[in-house]
């Protein structure tokens, strides 16, 4: 198999494998924090703030894999 | 009144130095795949710049530097004539830009406390204006320069600067090696100096390195799906038999919905981030 069409199957399936671990966490850091505004209303902003920002953290993970994407895109040709 | 001084402040410095960098770097290379001919990068809309001056030379190559100076000028320009122009009773422009610095304000202010007013100014610019940088790509004809790496490096090497800077005058000299170290004061944690420092030390230059790759990647990979559904869109005409058809069905339309979320909620997570940075390094005596 040559390179390129090793690229154009690893580099969808890695993003895929990112995402699947980001949602599996963000699944878990968005629930819990459902839950804490559920039963303290009162602290949803400070919840929120935490949350935005776990999100944030969690979700970049995928965004590397993406940019690995995007560097090695070009390598594929076609 | 002191709020609108802040805004004028905030929004003439620190907007035009992430371009500056840009240029002092020599220009901008965002467009890699582009110059090697056959290429097969992601694909982009056409923007108005790209548009009036064509795939390559100067315009193109500079493209992001380009809009993000048209940010910048805006931005300037407003808040200097809304500024100059201040009165007790707002009209209507100045009554929507205290709307915003003060709903900045408040937002940070939950996070930094009585420490805000020193802060605000680089903070509130930076949401505005990456939110105004992340929003050029959805407007027809527009291009977001958030989709170089080079122009969210120099955010974020600017935020990281501001970080160490804020850490080394606040908490002088001693006190950010203390820091850095891990506030060692128990026997144990003096053992785990070693360890912590390397730890810290690479913890700080992490931080800058993710900022700018988080807003990039997303900002990219948000308009490359747009400019793949209009591609999609274009190519579909040939189902109702108009092949080569200028216009295409909209199928990037609910994507527009998703890029204005993720562009508003990157340009907080980026200014939130940086704030959080910033706290990091202030003064705090209760420790954990």
């Amino acid at each position: 198999m040559e390179f390129q069409s090793m690229l154009a199957w690893a580099l969808p399936i890695g993003v895929g494998m990112a995402a699947i671990g980001s949602a599996l966490g963000l699944g878990r850091a968005v629930g819990s924090a459902m839950e804490a505004i559920g039963r303290q209303p009162e602290a949803a902003g400070k919840i929120q703030t935490a949350m935005i920002i776990g999100a944030a953290l969690i979700e970049a993970l995928t965004i590397y894999a993406l940019v690995v994407f995007f560097i090695l895109q070009g390598k594929i040709g076609g | 009144m002191i709020l609108l001084l802040i805004h004028k402040l905030s929004l003439v410095a620190p907007a035009w130095i992430g371009p500056l960098m840009v240029v002092a770097s020599g220009g901008d290379t965002s467009h890699g795949e582009d110059h090697g001919g056959d290429h097969s990068g992601p694909p982009h809309l056409p923007s108005l710049v790209g548009m009036v001056f064509g795939s390559e030379g100067w315009a193109h190559d500079w493209i992001n530097v380009l809009y993000s100076f048209f940010i910048a000028v805006v931005f300037s320009a407003v808040s200097m004539r809304v500024y100059a122009k201040r009165q007790m009773i707002p009209g209507p422009l100045q009554n929507f830009m205290e709307i915003l610095v003060e709903g900045m304000y408040n937002f940070i202010y939950s996070i930094l406390g009585k420490e805000t007013k020193r802060y605000i100014p680089y903070l509130g610019t930076l949401f505005f204006y990456i939110l105004a940088m992340n929003l050029l790509g959805i407007i027809p004809g527009g291009h977001s320069p958030s989709t170089s790496v080079n122009i969210t490096a120099s955010l974020a090497i600017i935020t990281f600067l501001y970080a160490q800077w804020t850490g080394l005058s606040r908490l002088g000299i001693v006190g950010y090696m203390d820091h850095l170290a891990g506030q060692p004061r128990t026997a144990v944690s003096w053992a785990l100096v070693p360890l912590m420092l390397p730890m810290h030390i690479i913890g700080e230059f992490a931080k800058p390195f993710s900022l700018a790759i988080r807003l990039f990647g997303n900002i990219t990979g948000e308009d490359v799906l747009v400019a793949a559904f209009v591609a999609l869109g274009v190519s579909a005409m040939a189902v109702f038999g108009a092949p080569n058809s200028p216009v295409g069905i909209p199928l990037q339309i609910p994507f527009y919905f998703l890029g204005i979320l993720l562009s508003t909620i990157q340009a907080l997570v980026f200014t939130l981030l940086s704030t959080i940075y910033i706290l990091m390094m202030l003064p705090h005596e209760e420790h954990h």
